[in-house]
């Protein structure tokens, strides 16, 4: 039951909104050419493995422990981390509507804990939040946790990538299979984490495309 | 009484949408679905009703930018919004309408007087329909330049939604699309929901369109 729930929530049908994000793609496709395999490693090991993984990582070991000083900690330093509007306003937007369908799907005393938190204003609740309380909830493991999470992100790039064009529908699944990697490399950095100070993104030129991107004149994605 | 079949207090609504009517308008690229907001707006709030306005652009703001323009002095703008969608309409609307609620949950928690939420999608194809967490009343716009076999063609869009409305009727001579045909077939394939005919830009058929939605506000919302 806890791989089936682990699926269920990996799932891009799961509904959260993750259709409207590129994840910053968008912007690099229309600044130019791009080779999307090596940038979705790229924003594997800069991005998303000391970001959103690392997070997803630490609420899961604090909610475990029933330590929620802690997640409100990591959920406030992640939403920190995030330096535009548009790519904090997506996380936790989808973060929400996650949580809110998760809720009511997996009934875990956990995420109704997590709702309260966030309903309050005392946390962002960000999408790697919920994921983490939701996982650490249904007693997944949180190597598999991280690990689907990272997969669930390449997907959902690959898939942005198909939508602009960048990828035919093949070699976006020989591009997702090629990450492996890379997302095995961010896993293991985020499991390697010890605290929120470990939270961390320094992507200087993602920042700058993603500022652009909320000015762009036309645009099909969210971030 | 209103007897629709949308459930209207249960959990999947979002407490900041509760007491919200959630119009949903739906229907081909161009049939004139933004024309027939800018047309509406005015007439609800003139019968006191606060109104915000959710459009699912495709590609670009230019639909909340034209609504922003035409309703300058009406609406504040901060009152319309744009969704980006990042793929086809229906996504959005049906499959997975998280976003448009968060954008709704947003407005409301801004603005707390609306009563009324106009949902635009993006221009879609026949299959359309709303999710009916996102949508309480369920709109779909055709116009007499796609044809006048439309209504034929059915589609949920046109046999399933609460009201059909076929607009653009000034230019059927033009297009040689026959009214007559068009509303005799889209009443024999909707199983007696109503059909309205507009010309939005002159505003014909518009007031129509607002009783309809009237007659589907609830009891419980406070402007009813």
């Amino acid at each position: 039951m806890t791989l089936l729930a682990q699926l269920q929530l990996t799932d891009s049908a799961f509904p959260g909104g993750l259709y409207t994000l590129s994840h910053g793609l968008e912007a690099y496709t229309q600044a130019g050419p791009v080779d999307v395999g090596a940038l979705l490693e790229d924003v594997l090991l800069h991005a998303a493995g000391p970001g959103d993984a690392t997070a997803l990582v630490l609420i899961h070991r604090a909610v475990t422990a029933g330590d929620w000083d802690a997640v409100v900690e990591t959920d406030r330093r992640l939403h920190a981390i995030k330096l535009n509007r548009e790519i904090r306003a997506a996380a936790t937007r989808t973060g929400n509507q996650v949580l809110r369908t998760a809720t009511l799907v997996f009934a875990t005393p956990e995420l109704a804990r997590l709702t309260e938190l966030v309903e309050t204003g005392t946390t962002p609740g960000n999408h790697a939040v919920v994921l983490g309380a939701a996982y650490a909830g249904l007693g997944v493991p949180v190597d598999d946790a991280v690990i689907g999470d990272l997969y669930a992100f390449a997907a959902s790039w690959v898939s942005a990538a198909v939508r602009l064009g960048r990828l035919d529908f093949r070699r976006a699944q020989a591009t997702l299979y090629g990450a492996g990697g890379a997302i095995g490399l961010a896993a293991a950095h985020a499991l390697a984490a010890r605290g929120p100070l470990d939270l961390h993104a320094a992507t200087p030129v993602a920042d700058a495309m993603s500022a652009v991107h909320e000015r762009a004149e036309a645009r099909l994605f969210t971030t | 009484m209103h007897t629709h079949h949308h459930h209207h207090l249960d959990h999947d609504t979002p407490r900041e949408l509760e007491g919200v009517l959630k119009v949903g308008i739906g229907g081909p690229v161009g049939s004139g679905k933004t024309a027939l907001i800018e047309a509406l707006v005015p007439i609800l709030i003139g019968r006191g009703h606060s109104v915000g306005v959710i459009t699912n652009d495709i590609y670009t703001m230019e639909d909340a930018d034209h609504v922003k323009r035409t309703l300058d002095g009406v609406l504040d703008p901060a009152r319309i919004v744009g969704v980006e969608t990042g793929s086809c309409p229906h996504t959005a609307v049906r499959d997975d309408p998280t976003m448009n609620l968060a954008a709704g949950t947003e407005m409301l928690r801004r603005f707390g007087d609306i009563d009324t939420l106009l949902y635009e999608s993006g221009g879609d194809n026949l299959t359309l329909t709303f999710s009916p967490v996102l949508a309480d009343v369920y709109v779909f716009v055709l116009d007499t330049g796609e044809g006048d076999k439309m209504p034929r063609k059915r589609g949920p869009g046109i046999t399933d939604s609460d009201l059909l409305v076929i607009n653009k009727i000034d230019i059927a001579p033009y297009v040689r699309a026959d009214l007559e045909v068009m509303t005799r077939d889209a009443r024999r394939v909707r199983d007696g929901r109503p059909v309205i005919l507009t010309d939005s830009l002159e505003g014909t058929g518009v007031a129509e369109v607002a009783d309809f939605i009237a007659s589907r506000r609830p009891v419980w919302s406070p402007s009813a």
